[in-house]
């Protein structure tokens, strides 16, 4: 049971971890990257709830802090996205669950994503934080995001009610 | 049983109809032949109003079976479009493949790097500040840590971390990386560190009286056996001042001659060259090229010149060849061959 849900949460994270990498980012879009990572993590806690969320968003600071071409420090994306996994999961109610209340919770979930991770960053002492080029990267995030959400959601929703129902939350 | 109308009608129709094979048999010209060619001439221009009438059907071929197999013909055109249009693509991104590898080709020759050409095939995300990016060579390929990366343009970054099949390499635009740089005319060094900015980097004479001007380019100066950077790689060019000569913070912003948004193909430099190629690996300035340009092609129109001198004065011997020899014309004949073949350049 655990395994199988550890599955429905890990492969999707691992297939959005190497699509962020190899196709987002390469796009040259301004401002921030796609955050396809994160989208993810708030589907899972929007299909199956904080704890969830939580272990969710943990997996996807690891793969993408482990996996190349990463230089930043391990555990900085684990830490914010597991803050936000669970937030996501938690704050979330019957009523937020349109598609418009969707859109929100994924924008600011990636505005604060990419906001958490200067912070943690620069508290780290990591010379490379740009503060004047941040406002920018966390908006940017925010709409990416808002534009992955309606897609990705609805598939993890999905995905949870096919293999691991036991854990789907009833929209 | 049958009427006995029926049983006239068929008596005379068989009557008749033995009647023209009798006289058909008999041959000759007989009222049966001049009543054919009669009617023949009548049908015979039916025929070819109805077959002008009825062409653009019959003209489609085989027309049933086209009918039928429009769907399956139609498939097969746009399978067959499609594959044509790939093929399109794909010249299309070998050309540019094939041009980056030049590229490599040509800074790699100049310097005399030997280096090992890979393909970038991921890029870290934006909010992580970090410019570093995945190549598609690890330690099987013979890449080791703090190896240079390079391009077509110049400098790209250094090796960071070494898996079997892939490595990562740090950019030089990003904000941990600093590399001696070298002013290619004055030959004053200094640090240049990236920003974390994609297109300036900053760079810090050593020596704050030395003479820099805007325009100038930048070269490594490389360090102790070629790691992590390689020497007389181009870095870039100084497009703004800040500070007078003098001040203590003297700071001058580069623009990478590499742009890092457009990574693809990149080589590592596995074995720096034995002896500093100082700055023949810099791409010539625009004005000394016009110029190389102009002089090169007077030296091909004095060459050609000089070709057609050489071509008329062997003409020449020919025909005073063939006009003495006229008794012997094989020889002469052969001696003309050989002659025209030398003139061939």
């Amino acid at each position: 049971m655990i395994v199988r849900q550890g599955l429905v949460i890990g492969i999707p994270l691992l297939l959005a971890s190497i699509i962020q990498v190899t196709l987002l980012s390469r796009l040259g879009l301004p401002g921030a990257t796609p955050d396809l990572l994160v989208v993810t993590v708030v589907a899972v806690a929007l299909a199956m709830g904080p704890v969830q969320g939580a272990f969710a968003g943990f997996l996807a600071g690891a793969i993408i802090d482990v996996s190349p071409p990463s230089d930043t420090v391990v555990g900085v994306n684990s830490i914010v996205y597991l803050a936000i996994g669970f937030v996501a999961g938690y704050i979330v109610d019957n009523r937020d669950r349109t598609v418009f209340g969707m859109i929100v919770i994924v924008g600011l979930s990636c505005a604060a994503a990419s906001l958490g991770t200067a912070i943690v960053d620069s508290i780290l002492g990591s010379p490379r934080v740009l503060w004047d080029s941040v406002p920018l990267i966390t908006l940017s995030s925010a709409l990416y995001g808002a534009l992955l959400a309606p897609a990705v959601v609805p598939f993890m929703e999905w995905l949870t009610k096919k293999l691991a129902p036991e854990v789907l939350l009833e929209g | 049983m049958l009427s006995r109308r029926t049983r006239i009608a068929l008596a005379v129709l068989v009557v008749a109809s033995l009647t023209f094979v009798i006289l058909d048999l008999r041959g000759g010209e007989g009222p049966l032949s001049s009543a054919r060619s009669a009617v023949s001439a009548v049908t015979g221009l039916l025929q070819r109003g109805a077959a002008t009438v009825f062409s653009p059907v019959t003209s489609a071929g085989d027309w049933w079976s086209t009918w039928r197999n429009q769907a399956g013909q139609i498939a097969e055109l746009r399978a067959e479009n499609r594959e044509l249009e790939r093929a399109v693509r794909e010249s299309a991104s070998d050309r540019a493949r094939a041009d980056a590898l030049d590229e490599l080709l040509r800074v790699a020759t100049a310097g005399r790097y030997r280096v090992l050409p890979a393909e970038v095939i991921a890029v870290g995300p934006a909010q992580d500040y970090a410019w570093t990016v995945t190549i598609d060579a690890g330690s099987l390929d013979g890449i080791e840590r703090e190896m240079t990366v390079i391009n077509g343009q110049g400098l790209v970054g250094r090796v960071l971390k070494v898996n079997q099949t892939t490595s990562t390499v740090v950019l030089l635009v990003d904000a941990s990386a600093a590399v001696g740089g070298r002013v290619a005319t004055t030959e004053e060094i200094g640090i240049v560190a990236g920003t974390g900015r994609q297109d300036s980097l900053d760079f810090q004479l050593l020596d704050p009286l030395a003479e820099l001007v805007i325009g100038d380019s930048l070269v490594t100066f490389g360090s102790r056996g070629g790691r992590p950077y390689a020497p007389g790689i181009p870095i870039g060019e100084v497009v703004d001042i800040t500070g007078t000569a003098g001040q203590l913070t003297r700071v001058a912003t580069v623009r990478p001659f590499v742009d890092v948004s457009q990574l693809s193909i990149v080589g590592v430099v596995v074995r720096p060259p034995r002896e500093d190629p100082r700055d023949s690996v810099l791409p010539p300035r625009e004005e000394q090229q016009g110029q190389d340009e102009q002089q090169g092609q007077d030296e091909q129109a004095g060459d050609e010149a000089n070709d057609d001198d050489a071509n008329d004065d062997a003409n020449d011997d020919a025909n005073n060849e063939d006009a003495n020899d006229d008794a012997n014309n094989e020889e002469a004949n052969v001696d003309d061959g050989a002659s025209t073949e030398a003139n061939t350049p």
